[in-house]
C-alpha cells in the first residue's frame, strides 16, 4: 500500500479504534502494523500525525504486533527511527521511546536474546543518565524530558521484570544526588531497590545489599542488567504495593537480615528518598511512600521513623492519594509508626475527610470505606469485615449518618456506619431515649419506604428502599426492636404499592428467617385477606407463589378460589398455577385437589387446564415426598430462568425413569442345598444409596419359569446387606443365565435404571439331595434308585481326575448334601435329586492316586453331557 | 499503583443511550501484569462498546428502569462507593472506579496487584485513589474555565498528548493536567536541580500575591420545636503567587477579628510546608467552647505556579445569616404559603443579589397567583411551577420581610414536570440565592501584613473576599421534612 494521507490515517485510525477486533478481522487489518511502522519514516505525513500513529502502538500492541518476532521486529523499527530523526528539536523522541518500550515488554519479547532490547536498555540508560549521546538525540532543551521519559521507559520495565536493574541502584543514587530530575529517578531508586530487596529475601540470597547501593556513578564494566536477578523475579511478579492481608504472609522480608553497614546504607538511601519526597506531586509522593513503606516493613533492624517526618504535611492535606498512602504505612507498620494518639488522629482526619464539604462525593465515599476497613493497631473484631474502629465513637460517627437528602450511594455507605453504632449500641441503649441511632435508623427506613411507596416513583428509589433493608437486616438481624417495625413498614409498602413485588420476592430469597419469616407471614395475611381480583392480582400471586406454605391453607385457599374467576389471560393462570405449585410442594392437601379440579373444568386456556390437571394428578397419586422432588427446583436445568420450561424439564426427569451406569454390584453366593427347590443367594453391593431397590431377572432361554422380583428398601454403601434369596424354579434341568435389571430411587429422588451384567447360574446350583434315606438301608434306598434310572434314561461311565487332595477333599468339598453311602475314602454313593423331577446317582468306587471312576445314570439323558463337564470340571475347581 | 485503561464518556442525547466514548487509553505493560496478578480471575478490558453499555446499565443510564432486573436491582447488590463491578462477556470486571458529573462520565480500571476472586477490600488496593485522582485531575482540567462545547473539544483533543505526558505507562505521574499542558509548552526552559516535579518553570516579572476567600454557607431550617436548624460555613481560600525564584517561602496567615467563629476541618494544599498541631486538630466534631484555636492560621508553603487553593475549612457561625420560616398548606388545586425573612443584624447588608426560589414539586403548572410582598418583587414561572422572590441589594430597615400568597395549580402533566421524591404533598422548602461581596461570615481575613515572602522584591499583595450561599433550605413548618441526626440531636441538647 502506497503512502496515505493525513486524513486517511485519521480515518483508518478512528475505525479501528471502534473496534479493534472488527477492524483487524478485515481487509486492512493484517497491513496496519507494517504501514504504521513505514509511515513514522515518511516525509509527508506531519508530526502531529506520527504521535497519533505512535499512540495508537501504544495502545495496542498486542493487535499490531501479535507474536514476540513480530514485536521484536517492530522494536527495531522504532529505534532505528528514533535514531534516524534529524538532530532539531522533534515532538517523536518521547513517543517513540514510549512505544519501543511497550512494544518489548507486550510482545514478551523482552529478554537477555532479543537484540531490540540489548539496543533499548543501554540508549534508555544512557538518557537516564544525563549523558551526551550525540547529536541524534536531539538538542540540548529535549535532553531533559526525554531523560525523564527514559526513567519512566525503565520504571515500566523494571515493574514488568522486576530485578532487570538490580545492578544500577547505585547508579542511581548517585544520579538523585547530582542534577537528575528528581521524581523520575526517585520513583525509579524506590522501585528497583524494593525489587531487589524483595527478590533477595526470597532467593535467601544477598547479593552485597551495600555493595549495590554504594556502586559509583557507571556500572563497573560488563552489563548493568541483572537478567539473572530479573529471571528470579520473573517467577512472580512484584505487587508494587501488596495488599493488605497477601502481604501479611507474602512479604516475608523479615528472613532478610542486613549487616549494620548494610542497614546503614538503606537508610541512607531511604532517608535520600524521604527527604526530597516533597519536590514529587502528590500522586508520586504516594507511590513512593505505598513504595517504600512495603519495602522496609519487616526489614529487621528498620525502624519505621524515618516516615515520622511526612506524616503531619501528609495527614493536613485533602488528597486522596495522600492519605491513603499513610494509610497504607499505618497498615504496614501499626503501633511502631503510630502511637494510639497518632491513631485517634488519624481517625479524626479520616473522619473530617468522609464529610468535608469541599471535597467531592467520590471522595467522600472512599473515605468512608477506608474508615470502616481502618488498619488498627488492635483489631479487635475479626479481620477482612468492615466495622467501625473502636476509637470512633457515636461523637466522631454523628456528622457521617444517613439522611434521606443523601445520595443513594452515600446513603447506603452512611447506613451501614449507622447500623454498626446500633449494634453497638443494642446493650447500652436506655429506655424512653428519643433519638437513639436506633430510632433514627426506623426514621430513615420509613422515609426511604415512603419514598418507594410513591406511584410512577423510579425504581431506583424503591431498590435503594429494599438495599438499606437488607443491609440493616445483615447487620441487625439478632434485634427484633429493629426487625419488628422493619417488616410491619415493609408489609405496609406492599399494600401501597404490590407492583414491588419482585423486589420483595428478591428480599426473601436474601435474607435469613429473621426476617423472611415475619415478612412470609405479614405478606401472606396482606395479600390474602383482599378480595382477590383487584389490578394487582398478577403481583399478589407472584407473592403467594414465594410465601404459600402450609399455613393458612383456607385462607389462601379461599383467595386463590376466588381469583381463579379473574385469571383470564394465560399469564395469570399461570402465575396461580405457581402459586398450586408452592402449595403441593408444602404438601397441602384437600382444599387444594377440589381447587385444581375446579380450575380444570373452569378454565377455557387448554394449557392452563391442562396444567391444572397434571397437578390435581400428581397429588392424587404421587406420595408426598416425591411430590415434593418432582415439583422442586430441577436438577436437570437448575440454571433455566423460565420456571415453565424448568418445570417441565423438572417433571421430565422425576416422573421419568433415568437410564443409568449401574452403582450396584450383583454376585451369586456360595450354593444351598436344602428345602423343595433351588435357590440362588445373592450378594449387592452399592456405590452409592440406593433406595426402593427392585431388581427383576429374565430367565435366557426360557428354561425356568419366569421369576419374581426382589425387593430391597434401602441399601447403603459399606453397609452389608444380608444375602437376597431367589428360588428357582426350572423347567428342565440346565444351567443358564439370568438377564437382570434394576430399578432404584437415588438420594436426589430420581428414579433410574439400570442394565447389569448377567448373573450365571450354574449346573450344579440346581443339586438337592432327596429326601432322608431310610436309617440302616442306604445302600437299598440308592440301589432302588439306581436300577429305576434304566431303561427310560441313560447310564455312563467316566473317568473323574483327582487332584492331590484325593477323593475323600472333592466328595465333601462339592457332593457332601448328596452322599448316601460312603466308604471313606475309596467309595460313594451319591444321589442328586434335578428338580423338576429328574435324578442323577454316581458311584465313586475304587479311587486311584490321580483319578476315580465313576458310573453314572439319570432318567433324563439330557442331563448326561452335562453331568460329563460337571464331572470333569471338578477337580480343576477345587 | 498503575491504571489498565482510562475513559471519558459524555451524555448527549440523540445518540445510542445517549452516550459517546469520548476518550480512551488502555495501557497494555499494565494489562500484561495483571493477567499474571489476576491469575484466574483475570478479566481482560473490553472494547469500547461493550464497555460503555456494561457501565451504563451499571450506572442506571440505560432507559430500561421499567423491569425488575436482578443483576442491578437486588436488593444484595449494594455499592458504597463510586467503584463497580460490570458484568462482560461472562466475567465481572472489577474494579471499575467512575462517576458522573456536569453530564461526562469519567471512568478508569486500576491494576490490582492480586487474584480478585474474592474482591479484596479496596483500601488495600493503592490504584483506586491514584484512579480517582486521575479522574479528578481529568476533570478539573475540562472544568477549568471550560464555558462552551467548542473549549471542550478542545480540551478534548489536548487529552492524548497531556496523558503520554501526565500518565504515560498508566501510573499516573502529575495528576494536574495544566501542569503538564504547561511542561510541554515550557520544554525549553534549563532546569535546575531541585525543581519541583509540580513546577514546570519559573515566574518572571513582577511580584504579587492574590488571596481571594470564599464562604458559603448552607442551611437547613424547619421553625419546629423538635427539630433544630442547622447552618455551616465552608471556606475555600485560593492563592496566585507569582513570584520569581524556583523554590520561593512564603507564609499566609489568615485572621479572626475577636468575635470571629474558629475555623475547623482545615484541608491544606499539598505545597504547604508545615503544620501547627492546633490547625491539624480542630475539628468540627468536638463541642465548641472558648477554648477553641482562633488564629491566627499560619501557612508557611512554596507556592506552585498556577493558582491553587491552599486551604479549605468549615466553622460553626453562632447564628444563620437570614433566619426565616415557610408555611404551605394545601387547599385542593391551590396553595397558600407565607414567608418571613429576617437578615441578622450581624450581617453586611448589601447583597450583590439575593432571592428566594419557591419551587412546587409534582404538581402541575401555575395557573394564577395572589400575592402580597412586603419589599422586593415577585416573579411567576408558570410552566416551571416555580416563584422567585427579587429581594435585591438591600434588606429593608427593619432588618424583616414577609411574602404570603395563594397559588393555584393547573391539571398535572406527567411529560412535562418533573418528579421530586422529597417535595410530596406538604413537603416543601424554599431556598435562598444570595452574595455578599467584601464579607465573610466567620470573620476570616487575610490582609497585606498578614503575607510574608521570603524572596527578592517586595510583591503587591491583593486580597478577596465573599460570602454566598449554597444549599440553603427553608422547609414548610407545616409539613414533615427531611432531617439529619444533627438536627434531632441538637434539640435533645438543647431541650
Amino acid at each position: 500500500m502506497g503512502p496515505l494521507s493525513r486524513e486517511t490515517w485519521a480515518q483508518r485510525l478512528a475505525a479501528f479504534r471502534a473496534s479493534p477486533s472488527a477492524f483487524m478481522a478485515g481487509p486492512e487489518g493484517e497491513d496496519l502494523g507494517r504501514d504504521l511502522l513505514s509511515e513514522l519514516r515518511s516525509d509527508k505525513l506531519s508530526e502531529q500525525t506520527k504521535v497519533s500513529l505512535l499512540a495508537l502502538s501504544l495502545e495496542y500492541p498486542a493487535q499490531l504486533w501479535p507474536d514476540a518476532t513480530a514485536a521484536e521486529a517492530a522494536a527495531t523499527s522504532l529505534l532505528d527511527t528514533l535514531v534516524l530523526l534529524p538532530p532539531r528539536p522533534s515532538a517523536l523522541r518521547r513517543p517513540l521511546l514510549l512505544a519501543a518500550t511497550t512494544a518489548l515488554v507486550a510482545g514478551d519479547a523482552l529478554g537477555p536474546t532479543s537484540e531490540a532490547s540489548r539496543r533499548l536498555l543501554p540508549l534508555l540508560l544512557g538518557l537516564a543518565s544525563g549523558r551526551d549521546l550525540g547529536r541524534g538525540f536531539g538538542p540540548a532543551s529535549e535532553q531533559r524530558p526525554l531523560q525523564a521519559t527514559a526513567c519512566e521507559c525503565l520504571r515500566e520495565l523494571e515493574s514488568c521484570k522486576p530485578g532487570l536493574l538490580g545492578g544500577c541502584l547505585g547508579l542511581l543514587r548517585g544520579l538523585l544526588g547530582q542534577e537528575g530530575p528528581v521524581q523520575p529517578l526517585s520513583l525509579l531508586l524506590a522501585l528497583a531497590l524494593r525489587n531487589t530487596l524483595v527478590i533477595q529475601a526470597r532467593a535467601r540470597a544477598r547479593a552485597g545489599l551495600q555493595g549495590l547501593l554504594m556502586a559509583g556513578d557507571t556500572p563497573s564494566g560488563g552489563d548493568p542488567w541483572n537478567w539473572a536477578l530479573a529471571e528470579e523475579g520473573d517467577a512472580r511478579l512484584q505487587p508494587q504495593a501488596p495488599s493488605w492481608p497477601a502481604a501479611e504472609e507474602e512479604c516475608g522480608l523479615a528472613v532478610l537480615e542486613p549487616t549494620p553497614e548494610e542497614a546503614r546504607e538503606l537508610r541512607a538511601a531511604v532517608a535520600q528518598l524521604l527527604d526530597t519526597s516533597y519536590l514529587l506531586t502528590p500522586v508520586a509522593q504516594a507511590q513512593l511512600l505505598w513504595l517504600l513503606g512495603w519495602a522496609l516493613r519487616g526489614l529487621r533492624g528498620q525502624t519505621p521513623v524515618l516516615f515520622k517526618p511526612q506524616l503531619v504535611r501528609l495527614l493536613g492535606t485533602a488528597q486522596l492519594t495522600l492519605l491513603h498512602a499513610v494509610l497504607a504505612l499505618k497498615a504496614a507498620f501499626g503501633e511502631a509508626l503510630f502511637t494510639a494518639q497518632d491513631e485517634a488522629l488519624l481517625l479524626r482526619r479520616l473522619t473530617v475527610a468522609a464529610q468535608h464539604p469541599a471535597l467531592p462525593l467520590p471522595a467522600h465515599l472512599f473515605h468512608l470505606h477506608c474508615l470502616l476497613s481502618f488498619p488498627e493497631n488492635w483489631p479487635l473484631g475479626p479481620t477482612g469485615e468492615e466495622a467501625a474502629p473502636l476509637l470512633l465513637g457515636p461523637r466522631l460517627c454523628r456528622g457521617l449518618l444517613p439522611s434521606l437528602l443523601h445520595d443513594p450511594m452515600a446513603l447506603l455507605a452512611r447506613l451501614h456506619l449507622l447500623c454498626l453504632l446500633c449494634a453497638e449500641d443494642e446493650e447500652k441503649e436506655e429506655k424512653g431515649q428519643d433519638w437513639s441511632p436506633r430510632h433514627y435508623l426506623e426514621e430513615l427506613l420509613a422515609g426511604l419506604r415512603q419514598r418507594a411507596a410513591l406511584d410512577g416513583g423510579p425504581r431506583a428509589s424503591a431498590t435503594l428502599c429494599f438495599q438499606a433493608s437488607y443491609l440493616v437486616v445483615q447487620c441487625l438481624a439478632t434485634q427484633p426492636t429493629v426487625l419488628t417495625p422493619l417488616t410491619h413498614g415493609l408489609a405496609r409498602l406492599y399494600r401501597a404499592r404490590p407492583v414491588l413485588a419482585p423486589h420483595f420476592v428478591d428480599l426473601l430469597d436474601r435474607v435469613g428467617p429473621e426476617l423472611g419469616e415475619p415478612l412470609r407471614v405479614a405478606l401472606r395475611q396482606e395479600v390474602v385477606s383482599r378480595p382477590g381480583r383487584d389490578e394487582a392480582l398478577r403481583w399478589h400471586l407472584q407473592i403467594l407463589a414465594e410465601v404459600a406454605d402450609g399455613n393458612a391453607q383456607s385462607a389462601t385457599l379461599g383467595f386463590l378460589g376466588a381469583a381463579a374467576a379473574h385469571c383470564t389471560d394465560w399469564g395469570l393462570q399461570q402465575a396461580l398455577l405457581r402459586v398450586c405449585r408452592a402449595l403441593l410442594r408444602a404438601g397441602v392437601g384437600g382444599g387444594l385437589a377440589d381447587l385444581l379440579q375446579a380450575l380444570a373444568r373452569q378454565w377455557e386456556d387448554p394449557d392452563g387446564r391442562d396444567h391444572a390437571r397434571l397437578y390435581y394428578i400428581l397429588l392424587a397419586h404421587l406420595a408426598g415426598p416425591k411430590l415434593g422432588v418432582a415439583l422442586g427446583p430441577s436438577p436437570a436445568a437448575p440454571a433455566l430462568a423460565s420456571s415453565l420450561v424448568a418445570e417441565n424439564q423438572g417433571f421430565a426427569a422425576v416422573l421419568m425413569v433415568q437410564e443409568a451406569p449401574a452403582p450396584i454390584r450383583l454376585s451369586v453366593g456360595p450354593h444351598r442345598a436344602a428345602g423343595p427347590g433351588p435357590v440362588l443367594q445373592l450378594h449387592v453391593e452399592v456405590l452409592e444409596p440406593a433406595y426402593s431397590l427392585e431388581l427383576r431377572f429374565r430367565v435366557e432361554g426360557q428354561v425356568y419359569a419366569p421369576l419374581g422380583a426382589v425387593h430391597v428398601p434401602c441399601l447403603c454403601p459399606g453397609r452389608p446387606c444380608r444375602p437376597l434369596l431367589l428360588p428357582l424354579q426350572p423347567r428342565r434341568p440346565a444351567p443358564t443365565r439370568l438377564d437382570v435389571r434394576a430399578l432404584y430411587t437415588t438420594p436426589t429422588g430420581l428414579t433410574c435404571h439400570a442394565h447389569l451384567p448377567p448373573l450365571p447360574v450354574n449346573f450344579a446350583d440346581l443339586f438337592l439331595p432327596f429326601p432322608q434315606a431310610p436309617e440302616g438301608d442306604k445302600l437299598g434306598f440308592f440301589e432302588e434308585l439306581w436300577d429305576s434310572c434304566l431303561p427310560k434314561g441313560a447310564e455312563s461311565r467316566l473317568w473323574c481326575p483327582l487332584g492331590p487332595q484325593g477323593l475323600e477333599a472333592l466328595v465333601s468339598r462339592h457332593l457332601e448334601p448328596f452322599v448316601v453311602v460312603a466308604q471313606p475314602p475309596t467309595s460313594y454313593h451319591i444321589a442328586i435329586r434335578l428338580p423338576p423331577d429328574s435324578r442323577l446317582l454316581l458311584r465313586l468306587e475304587a479311587a486311584q492316586e490321580d483319578g476315580v471312576p465313576v458310573a453314572l445314570r439319570t432318567d433324563d439323558w439330557a442331563v448326561l453331557p452335562l453331568a460329563g463337564d460337571y464331572l470333569r470340571g471338578l477337580s480343576a475347581a477345587v | 499503583m498503575a491504571q489498565r485503561a482510562v475513559w471519558l464518556i459524555s451524555r448527549e442525547p440523540g445518540t445510542p443511550f445517549c452516550s459517546t466514548v469520548r476518550f480512551s487509553r488502555r495501557y497494555p505493560t499494565v494489562e500484561k501484569r495483571a493477567k499474571v496478578f489476576n491469575g484466574a480471575s483475570y478479566v481482560p478490558i473490553p472494547e469500547d462498546g461493550p464497555f460503555l453499555k456494561a457501565l451504563l446499565f451499571e450506572l442506571r443510564l440505560l432507559d430500561d428502569d421499567e423491569d425488575f432486573i436482578e443483576s442491578r436491582d437486588s436488593c444484595s447488590h449494594i455499592n458504597k462507593t463510586s467503584v463497580y463491578g460490570l458484568l462482560i462477556g461472562g466475567g465481572e470486571l472489577w474494579p471499575v472506579v467512575a462517576f458522573l458529573k456536569n453530564n461526562m462520565i469519567y471512568a478508569c480500571v486500576p491494576l490490582v496487584e492480586q487474584t480478585l476472586s474474592p474482591h479484596p477490600p479496596l483500601i488495600s488496593i493503592s490504584g483506586i485513589s491514584q484512579g480517582f485522582e486521575l479522574l479528578f485531575g481529568v476533570q478539573d482540567f475540562l472544568s477549568l474555565s471550560q464555558k462552551n462545547d467548542t473549549e471542550l473539544n478542545t480540551k478534548l483533543n489536548q487529552l492524548p498528548d497531556l496523558l503520554l505526558q501526565a500518565c504515560p505507562f498508566g501510573t499516573l505521574l502529575d495528576a494536574n493536567l495544566q501542569n503538564s499542558l504547561d511542561s510541554i509548552n515550557f520544554a525549553s526552559v534549563t532546569h535546575s536541580q531541585k525543581q519541583p516535579a509540580w513546577k514546570v518553570g519559573t515566574y518572571k516579572g513582577k511580584p504579587q500575591v492574590s488571596i481571594s476567600i470564599t464562604e458559603k454557607v448552607k442551611s437547613m431550617q424547619y421553625d419546629k420545636q423538635d427539630i433544630a436548624d442547622t447552618w455551616q460555613v465552608v471556606g475555600t481560600v485560593t492563592c496566585k503567587c507569582d513570584l520569581e525564584g524556583i523554590m520561593p517561602n512564603v507564609t499566609i496567615s489568615l485572621s479572626l477579628p475577636t468575635n470571629g467563629s474558629p475555623l475547623q476541618d482545615i484541608l491544606v494544599h499539598p505545597c504547604v510546608t508545615s503544620l501547627d498541631s492546633a490547625i491539624l486538630t480542630s475539628s468540627s466534631i468536638d463541642a465548641m467552647d472558648d477554648s477553641a484555636f482562633s488564629g491566627p492560621y499560619k501557612f508557611p508553603l512554596t507556592p506552585p505556579l498556577e493558582s491553587f487553593n491552599l486551604c479549605y475549612y468549615t466553622s460553626q457561625v453562632p447564628v444563620p445569616p437570614i433566619l426565616g420560616f415557610y408555611q404551605m398548606k394545601e387547599e385542593e388545586i391551590q396553595v397558600k404559603i407565607t414567608v418571613n425573612l429576617k437578615l441578622h443584624e450581624s450581617v453586611k447588608n448589601n447583597f450583590e443579589f439575593c432571592e428566594a426560589h419557591i419551587p412546587f414539586y409534582n404538581r402541575g403548572p401555575i395557573t394564577h397567583v395572589e400575592y402580597k410582598v412586603s419589599f422586593g418583587q415577585l416573579e411567576v414561572f408558570r410552566e416551571k411551577s416555580s416563584l422567585v422572590w427579587i429581594i435585591g441589594q438591600k434588606f429593608p430597615k427593619s432588618m424583616e420581610i414577609n411574602l404570603s400568597g395563594t397559588v393555584t395549580f393547573g391539571a398535572k402533566s406527567h411529560e412535562k414536570q418533573s418528579f421530586d421524591e422529597i417535595c410530596i404533598g406538604g413537603t416543601a422548602y424554599l431556598k435562598l440565592h444570595f452574595r455578599i461581596l467584601d464579607y465573610t461570615l466567620t470573620g476570616c481575613y487575610a490582609d497585606q501584613h498578614s503575607v510574608q515572602v521570603f524572596a527578592s522584591g517586595k510583591p503587591k499583595i491583593s486580597t478577596h473576599r465573599k460570602l454566598i450561599s449554597s444549599d440553603y433550605y427553608i422547609w414548610n413548618s407545616k409539613a414533615p421534612a427531611p432531617v439529619t441526626y444533627g438536627s434531632l440531636l441538637l434539640v435533645r441538647c438543647h431541650n
